[in-house]
């Protein structure tokens, strides 16, 4: 009786935290109805590109608690192999798409053996280390790379014969697009791969002993999401039609892990989150540059005290606690005094 | 029959301190062998370095005639060998049930195991008395449960030999009375057991044969009742409470 409650209970959680996500993004398709102004568009787009690495990225930070700090790195990557591709051998957007994801999913391995290697926190400044040293490949690749100026990319984006350069076209795309690594991440997230990354990301010690080959599947987490970033970097570099080093170097990165973060990586709905209100912030309180950092930092270190689990988790806490005043407080209590296991006892 | 784990010169050094040095020790297929020693004898060096945790400094470590020497963790767990913590752990954010489904998943099936098919996570918790608790977070568990996970975690990675570190620690009378119980049945399940703990009457109940560690190195190794009179044995416990 027990057996079968759980499996289903499990399935129907699981469905509930994705459908939101799709309903909000079916949403977001109809905008253009309202004919929203191009710049409007150009954001959402670019808001757009990042949801789709912020899903690899949660695969990564969310399920099995690495961060990397060098995740732009991984999307340039993406971004200079369909530049490169287009310029040498003619690709289109659709062949650039798989060879980018292979392009990065192999830099994220080269990146991620050494790093994982080490483990823990040099992690975060290794990965921040391979992304400042790609810039500084880049930047000197002469010809090959565009050095510093980056290389353009022409050529129209078709689908079935329709232009989709086109800015409300490119829209709906990338809605598609960050609809696909939603599903994608999600069908990670509630699979035993998925489980196996929550485990290694409890207790590496404990899931070694289980059988789990903690650093294989490490920088298999690693490889997962340099595929999501792969993939955002040919949006990226045909939507901009130019390409350049800086935007792929440590302040990129780090927006994009601080989006994870103010989103909350554990949940389906995080990333969408996340990358919606860090791109959408500046404009709605009229920041500028330089303020809107300050106001981004100001969030992260907001989000990291007041809501661990990220925005999302949060705001859905604090809607418990207003239905069912008492329960979840209760709740955290019981955890606080789990985590203090008694001192062994010794004769 | 040969042993199922043969453990031969083995030495651990962590810097200066010698925890281990030359430990012979057979473990015969089907018995419960208890380990003893004073705190810090090596009892839980002689696990972590049979369990690929520690690079042995000397010697060799064979499981049913195969080198395992140096292999990884989760080489040897898949290898056949489980093995719970001294301090009771488990994944603490996750579900129980899920807990229990995520250890019996990297597993192959054991040559050794007499179990076909091997019993399901939730026949697992059932073992352990904790399937009323399967859909909570681990994380919320009493200690004396958490226990019992970890030893559910264990069994569920399919060992063919487990070793328990000190598995009664921390537990009361009652939950140690059930504990007991449990690990008396494991042998009729093809699963042989070797327990560290210092509670001699527990140890008594469990074990037929007990080894004894003192500095690193066995001192003795025998019938469980003929080495707690051991003149040795009692010299290292002196004043204990044997
Ligand atoms: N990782 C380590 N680094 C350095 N020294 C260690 C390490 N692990 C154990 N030791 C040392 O090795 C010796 C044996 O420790 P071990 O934990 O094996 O003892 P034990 O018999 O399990 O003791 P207890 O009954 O207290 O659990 C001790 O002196 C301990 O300080
Ligand atoms: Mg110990």
């Amino acid at each position: 009786m027990i057996a079968s409650r759980q499996p289903n209970g499990s399935a129907i959680s699981a469905l509930r935290s994705l459908l939101p996500v799709l309903v909000v993004l079916a949403l977001i398709a109809l905008v253009p109805l309202l004919s929203p102004s191009n710049r409007f568009l150009s954001l959402a787009i670019s808001a757009g590109i990042n949801v789709i690495a912020l899903y690899g990225l949660s695969v990564l930070f969310g399920q099995t608690g690495i961060l990397s700090m060098g995740h732009a790195a991984l999307v340039g990557v993406g971004a200079y192999t369909a530049a490169i591709l287009a310029r040498d051998l003619c690709t289109g957007f659709w062949l650039a798409l798989p060879a980018a994801a292979l392009a990065s999913a192999l830099f994220a391995m080269i990146v991620g053996i050494p790093s994982l290697r080490v483990g823990g926190h040099h992690f975060v400044i290794m990965t921040f280390a391979f992304g400042q040293l790609l810039a500084i490949v880049l930047t000197n690749g002469g010809d090959y790379t565009g050095a510093a100026t980056g290389l353009d990319l022409v050529g129209p984006v078709t689908l079935f014969g329709a232009d989709m350069s086109d800015l409300t076209r490119y829209y709906l795309m990338v809605v598609a697009f960050v609809a696909a690594a939603a599903v994608a991440s999600w069908a990670i997230i509630n699979s035993p791969y998925g489980r196996t990354l929550r485990a290694i990301r409890e207790n590496e010690r404990l899931a070694a002993s289980l059988g789990i080959n903690v650093g294989r599947h490490k920088i298999g987490a690693f490889v997962v999401s340099g595929i999501f970033a792969g993939i955002s970097g040919v949006l990226l570099a045909h939507f901009l039609g130019h390409i350049s080093p800086t935007q792929f170097a440590s302040f990129p990165s780090i927006y994009l892990a601080l989006m994870v973060m103010i989103g909350g990586a554990r949940l389906i709905a995080g990333p969408l989150a996340g990358g919606i209100l860090v791109a959408f912030l500046p404009e709605v309180l009229n920041l500028d540059p330089v303020q809107s950092r300050i106001v981004y930092g100001v969030c992260l270190i907001a989000v990291i005290l007041l809501l661990p689990e990220g925005l999302i988790a949060g705001v859905g806490q604090v809607f418990r606690r207003l239905l069912a005043s008492g329960q979840p407080k209760q709740e955290r209590e019981e955890l606080d005094t789990a985590s203090t296991t008694p001192s062994e006892v010794r004769r | 029959m040969s042993p199922i784990l043969e453990i031969r010169g083995l030495s651990k050094r962590f810097g200066g301190v010698t925890a281990l040095s030359g430990v012979d020790l057979a473990i015969e297929e089907g018995e419960i062998l208890g380990v003893v020693g004073p705190n810090g004898s090596g009892k839980t060096t002689l696990f972590n370095v049979v369990t690929g945790v520690h690079m042995p400094s000397g010697g060799s470590v064979s499981f049913r005639g195969r080198d395992i020497t140096g292999l990884k963790p989760h080489a040897i767990s898949r290898a056949g060998i489980g093995y719970t913590f001294q301090q009771a752990m488990a994944f603490a954010g996750l579900r129980v049930l899920e807990n229990v489904q995520i250890a019996g998943e990297h597993v192959r099936v054991n040559a050794g195991a007499s179990h076909h098919p091997w019993p399901t996570p939730l026949a697992l918790l059932d073992f352990v008395g904790l399937a009323a608790l399967a859909d909570e977070r681990a994380g919320v568990l009493p200690f004396g449960s958490l226990r019992l996970l970890g030893l559910a975690l264990a069994l569920a990675s399919r060992p063919a030999l487990l070793l328990l570190d000190e598995p009664a620690a921390g537990l009361n009378d009652r939950e140690t009375a059930a504990l007991v119980g449990l690990v008396r049945q494991l042998p009729g399940h093809g699963i042989t057991v070797c327990v560290i703990d210092h509670d001699m009457k527990l140890m008594q109940m469990l074990c037929r044969r007990l080894a004894v560690l003192d500095f690193g190195s066995k001192i003795a190794d025998g019938p469980t009742g003929a080495v707690l009179a051991d003149p040795k044995v009692l010299d290292v416990y002196l004043g204990g409470d044997l």
